[in-house]
């Protein structure tokens, strides 16, 4: 996770970086360490300072863990030519590395030849079966190549292994999602639930997933979870005031007469109903008729 | 005793010092010749708790000389069970966030009597540690993958043994408790000699463990004979896995489920409330 901090310090650096103010190296070293995605630039100042042959040399051993960075940085944009001069001098300089024979296989990858890059990982999974980037890479590929149901295959057989792992159960859970395999879906977003608790979009997440499972049941649950999101958010988040005012409409559907006391939650649904009535008059006051419209057609059913 | 002991300058000279630099030398022999039987796959790390344990200066030997042998299955396992005890970890912690039903099966599925992720059979030992030494081919295998560390070792401890056995070789310039005498005169039975006083086989085994900030000044940080970090993995080594497992799967069935998301309903009412006006 990148904390806020982190984050001003990046953007701060960036700024400074674009604007040629120099510490283009630091603001690189900041982008491996947060990990975050920012491959045109890694690809831009990274490639200045390797084509520079004086800074490159004031790096000392840095200078290739630089061109590791600046090779999947130049796969990121398509720039296959550069990844493979990249991996061709880390290639010289470490004959014999796993590591680099790593990044040959992701340029394999990223060429699109699939069954080689696939042969590539299995025999590096042969030597180091544990090796998570490459099982991730592995599911990426079937992924790729459209074949569904064998990155869920895939996924799952490298869950029972990293089964901490939250950012693959959300994987699992999206893959799944995207085949309407929804009560699966559910299990996974509960798993990432577990794994980081305080994340609304989760809980918005999980939450949609038991209201598209139905059930009086599930819609209960999926009313409490778009309440929790509203809490977690501070009340900003639209599709989770409007999953309370669909909830609401499907319980009382399906509980039609039986004469349960529902007070308190048809609170929360006014409350969100005036909520979204005043963020829709704040931003697009056009649409208000729209909303009044669609609210209208969920009271009545 | 009263009087002090008066130690010859000669044992200083032919003693003391020599030992000192022959363990300086032997140590960084022991470098770069385990660098170069280093294989090339370096696993990860094995950060497992330390727990506190004593061991005997034979048991020491023994196991170190095990420690390199930490092959990929060994790790196999144990990433497996970390995994399994973060994931029991979270679910433990924030239980209170799923529905009770997906909070029971999950209890379930890691705890039950049969094939619950985090039982662990009675009798039968899952420890990969103990089916290590129980195999005598691995055992085998495991010593002369070790040669390097166990030969100097006992070559050294032998020849101090041989040489050096029953001189007091040092003293320490501050009084000790008798607790201290295994450690500080070992091989010499007296008990009327002052603590203070240090036998040359205990001056061994200070230097065997206390050389460590100097290799590190020589040999630079990561240097791999690095014999304390050796005695933390070893003592993450002696540990049982299954004892940690055994340890959570407690805690696991004793925690209550109390759903936290009722409570939301009405903390989301004020939350909109107080956006509304």
């Amino acid at each position: 996770m990148v904390t806020k901090t982190e984050d001003t310090q990046l953007n701060r650096l960036e700024n400074q970086v674009d604007n040629g103010g120099g510490g283009a190296w630091e603001y690189l070293c900041l982008i491996k360490k947060l990990k975050v995605r920012r491959p045109e630039k890694v690809l831009k100042y990274g490639l200045s300072i390797l084509n520079d042959s004086k800074k490159r040399s004031s790096l000392g051993p840095e200078e290739w863990t630089l061109y590791e960075q600046v090779s999947i940085a130049a796969m990121d944009c398509q720039c296959l030519n550069v990844a493979k001069d990249c991996i061709k001098v880390l290639q010289k300089k470490f004959p014999e590395s796993k590591r680099v024979a790593r990044l040959e296989a992701i340029l394999l990858e990223a060429k699109g030849s699939w069954t080689e890059a696939e042969k590539a990982y299995t025999s590096l999974l042969e030597d180091n079966p544990i090796d998570q980037l490459i099982h991730k890479r592995r599911i990426a590929i079937a992924k790729a190549q459209g074949d569904i149901s064998g990155a869920i295959e895939l996924l799952n057989k490298y869950l029972e292994i990293f089964m901490a792992d939250h950012d693959a159960w959300r994987e699992l859970a999206n893959i799944y999602v995207s085949l309407q395999m929804y009560k699966q879906a559910a299990f996974c977003y509960e798993e990432v639930i577990l794994a980081q608790p305080t994340v609304p979009l989760y809980h918005l997440a999980y939450a949609d997933v038991l209201y598209t499972l139905g059930g009086l049941e599930n819609l209960q649950t999926a009313k409490k979870y778009f309440a929790s999101t509203i809490d977690l958010t501070g009340g900003k988040n639209t599709r989770a005031l409007f999953g309370i005012c669909l909830c609401t409409s499907a319980i009382a559907q399906l509980s039609k007469g039986r004469n349960k006391d529902e007070k308190e939650s048809s609170e929360l649904h006014s409350l969100a109903v005036t909520a979204l009535e005043k963020d829709y008059e704040k931003t697009a006051p056009g649409k208000l008729p729209l909303l009044t419209a669609a609210l209208k057609s969920l009271k009545i059913s | 005793m009263a009087e002090d002991l008066v130690l010859d300058t000669a044992i200083r000279d032919w003693v003391l010092i020599p030992l000192s630099v022959v363990m300086v030398l032997i140590g960084i022999l022991r470098y770069f010749v385990s660098k170069l039987m280093r294989s090339s796959s370096q696993v990860p790390d094995l950060k497992i708790v330390k727990e506190g344990q004593v061991f005997t200066p034979l048991q020491y030997l023994i196991i170190i000389s095990s420690l390199s042998y930490i092959n990929l299955t060994l790790d196999c396992f144990l990433i497996l069970d970390r995994q399994v005890i973060v994931r029991a970890r979270n679910l433990r912690s924030a239980a209170n966030f799923i529905p009770p039903k997906s909070f029971r099966a999950r209890r379930v599925y890691f705890s039950n009597e049969e094939n619950g992720l985090l039982h662990v059979p009675k009798g039968q030992a899952p420890n990969p540690q103990a089916q290590m030494f129980s195999d005598p081919n691995m055992a085998m295998d495991m010593m002369k993958k070790n040669l390097s560390m166990i030969i100097p070792q006992t070559l050294t401890f032998a020849w101090v043994n041989f040489f050096f056995s029953g001189f007091v070789a040092a003293k320490i310039p501050f009084p000790l408790t008798q607790r201290f005498r295994s450690m500080l005169q070992n091989g010499i039975d007296l008990s009327t000699v002052d603590v203070s006083y240090v036998s040359s086989r205990s001056w061994y085994f200070l230097n065997l463990f206390g050389l460590r900030g100097l290799f590190s000044l020589i040999l630079g940080e990561e240097n791999a004979t690095d014999d304390t970090q050796r005695m933390m993995q070893m003592s993450g080594f002696g540990f049982d896995p299954t004892k940690n497992l055994g340890a959570e799967k407690d805690s696991l069935d004793i925690i209550q489920h109390d759903w936290a998301l009722p409570k939301f309903e009405q903390r989301a009412e004020k939350v909109l409330r107080n956006l509304i006006r």
